[in-house]
């Protein structure tokens, strides 16, 4: 592949990145922090999670940076009071769609959801609690499935089905009613595609994916060698 | 389901853009409850050499596709714009009243003597005979609560007009 | 059939077309789209084929698809040699045998004929029928087709769709042989760039770039696709299309595929369109055993096939990238973009995706080239657009107009306006992703920016009309349902932010919301546009932005006044007829109670909520009747006449003191408040009685020496018998209202004084002004003004009115004037300007007049009144007018024409409208509405002078009864709320015991009209007309209720 070196302005910063690089791999390049939540290094970027969204001079919507690419004299702006807004009502919507209760929560502390909130200064919810009734499911030897935690990221589905190459879980229904599933929506413990091989736990930003035998705040994940092994793979089409 | 069948219409469409949709649609159209069992779908996915994760995706992903026995009748009323503003709203209610059937999430669409199921489309694209009712693949309009009653008494009563 | 592979073949092909479709002998089509269909069309068609084969006639029998007028289906075309094309409309099997026998005598048959075409322009070539039968208007005077241009449409309705070769007949894929000889793909590419075509899908890219993109391409392997996922509810375009003529699409897409170099085409097609399915797949066999599809196209060399996938029921797909994840056998979620599709599509190949109307338009411009294309709409939007009409509009159907033609246009001419007079609202445009255009905007050209620029998306072409029985909250609440079950979940913004839009909006249509929730709303609706991933989560909040931003009243309606006008939203409406009574009578309970026998509790449950029933079951003007829902089987429930008899049987009964002193006891304990009301009329009347029931010391100050008002003293006896009225008012006065006649409020009792004396004050003194006209000769003796007319008589003064008398005005003072004039021995002509169904008075007093002896003339105005030398009326001379543009009212406005008539008459009545007398306003201080009307707070309905409020005439404008009497019943609760601080109303409503179910078998009845004096007897005096119902006929009427008040179990 061309490693073509072009230069797009950040910000107001002019920053250099070479054709074929994201907007955000060039930010991060950088050091500049941009917000992500789908995201994860080595998985195909699906631009899904909305936080990243970055103004592009010249263009009339907004782009998310994990999945557009950076072209020569771009001009981009990833902090404004519009986007901070913007981001934080994605963090509101995603904390009122399903039932994400910190204090009894295994990953309380080691949440990326969390994280986000206090980074983007959520600090109360303006819309109206859906309390879904979403079930936990716990017939895996070693792992455990909580709906009610779940952010719909689709990380572990991407990393099963490009990294493992297991392809276990999948997005069933639409809208509202997405529900991350296991082979043919059966309990995990029965799903004979699955190797065990918990990436799928370790790329989970939340308490949605998680081991046995943690309690409260206990739950902690790193999915950096995940990445690293996929980049090395190759694994992304 | 005879596993033939499903061999045969994979063959034909193999390979082809939007062979999963048709394989799907025809596996269903031969079933005579016009479903698709768990094993049916586990079997396309083996065949067709996708993991069974991705084709329960699809089947739930699309309205076309039904994963539960539909019912011997089917009443499919239409709720785009055109009949929505000529009160196709209250006719699903009422129609869903009399046959017992209930309009929630985790209801069955179909009446509990398995006789008729109760579905919506978004539109028919026949606007100028709102408000449109589909029953049994025949298309009706201008339909109103006592036309839909009579219809539907019609179908039960096995006379098929 | 022959495989083309040179020119001669192509030419053979095309004569056997031509023989087919202008055949030397008669030849008849049905046409056999699916709305023709549905209407029908397949058992004419089996008629026709059977009486042809049976009576062995030469007529060639066809099926052809859909001309456009939806409405008018099913339509038959009859074309004798020589002769033009006949298009007969509503065709039934009854008809066939007259329509054949026609035929065969070479006639036409007149009373089926909706238009005669003499030649078509097929764009790809021309056909010339003939010219004959003058009398029968050409298919461009026709109101639906006029201004129509059909260039996509060119031969929906013409050709057989399944006949390769009558498609051929009309110039088919002559553009194709064109350009597979001519060889310069770049240069077609370029003539598509020049015409400016852009894409008809919704998004308008322009074509010609997307086509130079891919052709650019040097990948092996490219794509072509059509996109025929019409799921835009509302929208049928794309399916007339195809089933009306599969082959324009076919030969638009190997023209592409030749010039972008693609080698393989697929049409992804909705599974709701089964026979454009089935068409399109008869087509594209037909293509391959024609040699125009498949190997060595038309002989040239060149490959491609086209193949067909069904849609599975997601509307998403419609989007591109969720298209292509469909065909690629995924869930069909969109996909971030760039790659754009034509650098990494269907399957990581070069794809490039059009509409299906897009492909309609390749052809034609080959033939005619880029600028003539351009010659038809707009500077920046080329061309023409098919839009689906629908909703409450009188033509519905499919029309094909140029680019940049106004919505009036559309709604009105083509459409010819709201059904059954109703008033057009408004117009959703573009689906699920377009916007609700009020109709003061419909001076809006119809394109790509002036909609962007609204708010709205002219989309696929969806245009559906509402009217003022559609409520804009349920619309906006509707389109985010759509959205919300058809999201596909993959990003935040739609999936959850869709989810609480939804949630927001049911509180709305259920009257629960607060002012905080415009505001979050707005915000959500703005943040799901600019942060989704694909259109559909991009432009779903377009119809809530709208309708929040054009139609914010109905918004606020619900929630502050808890009513949705339109009678739709189930929470906030006890049935359609109390929604729409402005006093919201229960009328189901009333009719019920009537029905069970107790006529005590039914008149009571009647005069709880109405003081003045006996005046109003004989005047009011019934909107009650045009919500019935008894209407969809018959007619609606009299119930105007049902709750006067309730009324006028107790009067004539001994139980009358009895019952009226059972509701004066209802009255609170006396509250130590004083109110004053200035004008007895039926405002002041009803916010007295309600006032006074509340325990509060009223006293009604009237500037005449009665009661009544417009009651007393302009309705004429023979429609309202005064003694009923005072009888009436007795109740009022027994409630312990204090009269004071003989007063002016505001000239012998000035505002002020009213302040000091009391804590609160109504002001309902009506509009006793006649409306200004400028008419030459009204100084002349022999002309009155209606109110002064019809005061007088009611006064029983003397008045010199003249033999022939005219009345200038369509409004119920024209009409009473015109009555009233002919019991006086004269004759009456009422002069209108308009047409009879626009005219405002009530339609049973209109055509009682003219039972009585009235004559109308229609679309005349005043010219001038002519008098003798000595100061007398002698003439009247109108200008005759038409019609011309819509108004704000819906109507359309009066131009006058040229021609002058003269009828001599010795007597002009002016009744030409009622305002609010000015001099009194402005002495009042009180801030005027520009209506010239009070202004008032519209949910407090306090002026601008604290304490002081107003309703009625004063405040609307000239009205009627009921409206008027409305403001007067919320005026009383508004008030007592303010004075007292709590909300007590609801106390004064005692509950009733009756049957709480729904008839199983209404009674099968037809209406009950009640009896009248015979018209010649009338006219002799001032004898009460409408004699009324029998109690048996009141009694069945009840039994015709389907008591819509009863809710199911459970909730909605």
């Amino acid at each position: 592949m061309a490693q073509k070196k072009i230069s797009i302005r950040i910000d107001g910063e002019l920053v250099g990145a070479t054709e074929g690089m994201t907007i955000l791999e060039a930010a991060e390049g950088a050091g500049k922090e941009i917000p992500t939540l789908c995201h994860m290094d080595g998985l195909t970027a699906v631009g899904a999670c909305r936080l990243c969204v970055v103004e592009v001079a010249g263009i009339g919507r907004l782009l998310p940076a994990c999945t557009t690419p950076a072209q020569d004299g771009m001009s981009v702006t990833t902090v404004s009071a519009q986007l901070t807004r913007y981001r934080r009502m994605v963090i509101e919507l995603l904390l009122v769609e399903r039932n994400h209760v910190c204090s009894v929560c295994v990953s309380n502390g080691h949440c990326e959801l969390q994280s986000l909130a206090k980074s983007l200064g959520v600090s109360s919810v303006r819309y109206p609690y859906n309390y879904p009734r979403l079930p936990v499911d716990l017939s895996h030897t070693r792992f455990v499935l909580d709906h009610n935690r779940c952010v719909l990221c689709t990380r572990c589905v991407r990393v099963c089905a490009e990294v493992e190459g297991a392809h276990v879980w999948e997005v069933t229904n639409r809208g509202i009613k997405c529900r991350i599933t296991s082979e043919m929506n059966q309990p995990w413990g029965s799903a004979s595609s699955c190797t065990n091989c918990g990436k799928c736990v370790q790329s989970c930003p939340t308490g949605a994916l998680i081991e046995k035998g943690f309690a409260v705040e206990e739950m902690t994940k790193r999915h950096e060698n995940i990445s690293a092994l996929a980049l090395a793979k190759g694994a992304r089409p | 389901m005879e596993a033939a069948f499903i061999d045969q219409v994979i063959a034909s469409r193999n390979g082809r853009p939007g062979a999963l949709l048709a394989i799907l649609e025809a596996v269903q159209n031969r079933h005579p409850q016009k479903y698709l069992p768990e094993a049916t779908l586990r079997y396309i996915a083996t065949a067709m050499k996708i993991p069974p994760a991705r084709i329960y995706s699809v089947a739930t992903f699309y309205a076309l596709f039904n994963l539960k026995p539909q019912g011997e009748h089917t009443i499919c009323i239409c709720r785009g714009t055109a009949c929505h503003t000529r009160g196709s709203r209250s006719l699903l209610e009422s129609v869903r009243l009399d046959l017992g059937i209930g309009g929630g999430e985790d209801e069955s669409p179909t009446s509990p003597d398995g006789k008729f199921t109760i579905r919506t489309v978004a539109c028919f694209g026949q606007c100028a005979l709102a408000p449109v009712v589909e029953l049994d693949h025949r298309i009706c309009g201008h339909v109103n609560e006592r036309t839909l009653t009579r219809e539907v008494a019609a179908i039960a009563e096995g006379h098929d007009r | 059939m022959t495989r083309i592979l040179d020119i001669n073949a192509f030419s053979e092909v095309r004569e056997r077309g031509l023989a087919k479709l202008v055949p030397a002998r008669a030849r008849i089509a049905v046409g056999m789209g699916t709305c023709g269909r549905g209407n029908g069309a397949e058992g004419l068609y089996h008629a026709f084929a059977e009486q042809i084969d049976r009576g062995g006639a030469d007529v060639s029998l066809a099926s052809v698809g859909c001309l456009g007028p939806c409405s008018e289906e099913p339509l038959v075309s009859v074309r004798l040699p020589g002769r033009p094309l006949v298009i007969l409309h509503r065709v039934q099997s009854s008809d066939v045998t007259r329509i054949l026998h026609d035929v065969a005598t070479g006639n036409v048959t007149p009373d089926l004929a909706y238009c005669k075409i003499e030649e078509w322009d097929h764009i790809t070539s021309h056909i010339k029928y003939g010219a004959a039968w003058p009398e029968l208007r050409n298919w461009d005077e026709v109101p639906f087709f006029r201004g129509q241009k059909k260039i996509v449409t060119r031969n929906c309705g013409f050709v057989d769709p399944d006949d390769l070769e009558e498609y051929m007949a009309v110039g088919g894929y002559q553009a194709l042989y064109k350009v597979l000889i001519e060889g310069h793909p770049e240069a077609v590419i370029e003539q598509i760039k020049a015409s400016k075509l852009r894409g008809r899908g919704g998004a308008g890219y322009l074509t010609g770039n997307k086509w130079e993109f891919l052709s650019k391409n040097k990948a092996s392997q490219k794509y072509i696709i059509c996109n025929a996922d019409e799921g835009d509810p509302g929208a049928y375009m794309n399916r007339n299309e195809i089933e009306s003529d599969p082959h324009s699409l076919i030969e638009g897409m190997i023209i592409g595929a030749y010039v972008m170099g693609a080698t393989e085409g697929i049409v992804y097609v909705r599974a709701e369109y089964p026979l454009a399915v089935h068409r399109l797949e008869r087509a594209i066999e037909q293509a391959r055993e024609y040699g125009i599809l498949g190997e060595n196209i038309l002989g040239r060399g060149f490959q491609f096939d086209i193949s067909m996938v069904e849609g599975a029921g997601a509307f998403v797909c419609g989007e591109e990238t969720a298209l292509i994840a469909s065909l690629e056998g995924m869930a069909g979620r969109p996909r971030p973009r760039p790659p754009f599709p034509a650098q990494k599509g269907l399957w990581g190949k070069p794809t490039n995706i059009n509409n299906v109307e897009t492909w309609y338009n390749i052809a034609p411009i080959v033939t005619k080239g880029a600028a003539w294309f351009t010659e038809t709409g707009s500077t920046k939007s080329a061309g023409t657009k098919v839009f689906s009409l629908v909703g409450k509009v009188t033509n519905s159907g499919l029309v094909e107009l140029p680019l940049g033609t106004p919505l009036k246009t559309l709604v009105y001419d083509i459409g010819e306006g709201g059904i059954a007079g109703k008033a057009i609202k408004a117009v959703q445009t573009g689906g699920p992703s377009g916007g609700c255009i009020p109709h003061e905007m419909f001076d809006t050209t119809v394109d790509y920016e002036s909609l962007a620029q609204i708010g709205s998306i002219m989309g696929s072409g969806g245009m559906v009309v509402m009217d003022e029985d559609n409520c804009m909250v349920d619309v906006a609440r509707f389109f985010i349902e759509f959205t919300h079950s058809e999201s596909c979940g993959k990003c935040v913004p739609c999936r959850v932010g869709l989810d609480k839009a939804l949630k927001i909006l049911n509180s709305f249509t259920q009257g629960v919301a607060t002012h905080e929730h415009f505001e979050v709303l707005e915000d959500l609706g703005r943040m799901i546009r600019d942060c989704s991933l694909c259109g559909l989560g991009q432009s779903a909040p377009n119809p809530v932005l709208t309708a929040l931003r054009h139609f914010r009243h109905e918004f606020e309606d619900h929630i502050v006044a808890r009513r949705c006008r339109a009678g739709v939203c189930e929470e906030l409406v006890l049935s359609p007829c109390e929604n729409s009574c402005p006093l919201h009578m229960n009328i189901p309970r009333f009719l019920q109670l009537y029905k069970e026998g107790k006529l005590d509790e039914a008149y009571e449950s009647v005069v709880i909520d109405n003081p003045l029933p006996a005046s109003t079951g004989r005047v009011c003007q019934h909107p009650c009747d045009n919500r019935c829902r008894r209407q969809t089987l018959d007619e609606a429930v009299n119930m105007r006449d049902v709750h006067r008899l309730i009324a006028d049987s107790v009067f004539a009964s001994d139980r009358y003191e009895e019952l009226n002193a059972r509701v004066v006891a209802r009255r609170f304990q006396p509250s130590g408040r004083k109110i004053a009301v200035a004008g007895a009329g039926p405002a002041g009347l009803t916010a007295a009685y309600y006032l006074a029931m509340l325990g509060h010391d009223v006293t009604v100050y009237e500037s005449k020496a009665e009661a009544g008002g417009m009651l007393r003293y302009v309705l004429p006896e023979y429609r309202l018998p005064k003694d009923v009225l005072r009888k009436e008012i007795q109740l009022i006065e027994r409630m312990g209202v204090k009269f004071v006649f003989d007063t002016r409020v505001g000239f012998d009792l000035p505002l002020h004084e009213l302040d000091d004396r009391y804590d609160a004050v109504f002001l309902s003194f009506g509009t006793w002004k006649e409306s200004w006209v400028y008419l030459a000769g009204t100084e002349l003796k022999g002309v009155w003004p209606a109110l002064p007319f019809l005061e007088a008589v009611a006064r029983q003064e003397e008045i010199l009115l003249g033999r022939k008398v005219a009345i200038i005005g369509g409004g119920n003072a024209a009409i009473d004037s015109a009555r009233t004039a002919l019991r006086m021995g004269a004759e009456a002509l009422i002069v209108y300007r308009r047409e009879r169904k626009d005219m405002p008075a009530i339609e049973e007093e209109t055509l009682a007049a003219e039972d009585e002896g009235a004559k109308i003339l229609f679309l005349a105005a005043p010219h001038r009144i002519i008098g003798t030398p000595d100061g007398h009326v002698k003439a009247l001379e109108v200008v005759k007018t038409k019609l011309g543009e819509y108004d704000s009212s819906g109507r359309r406005k009066p131009v006058p024409t040229g021609e002058i008539q003269r009828y001599e008459c010795d007597s002009v009545i002016l009744a030409v409208g009622e305002a609010v007398d000015m001099d009194l306003l402005q002495a009042s201080g009180l801030k005027i509405s520009e209506q010239k009307t009070i202004e008032i707070d519209r949910y407090s309905m306090e002026t601008s002078r604290p304490r002081f409020f107003a309703g009625g005439d004063v405040v609307s404008g000239a009205s009627n009864l009921s409206n008027a009497m409305g403001y007067g019943k919320k005026a009383a609760r508004n008030i007592d709320e303010r004075l007292m601080g709590v909300r007590r109303w609801a106390k004064l409503f005692p509950e009733f015991e009756y049957a709480q179910e729904a008839p199983v078998q209404p009674s099968e009845s037809r209406r009950h009209h009640p009896s009248q004096l015979p018209a010649h007897e009338r006219v002799k005096g001032v004898e009460e007309v409408v004699i009324g119902l029998t109690p048996e006929e009141a009694h069945e009427e009840a039994c015709r209720c389907l008591r819509c008040d009863v809710k199911a179990v459970g909730g909605r």
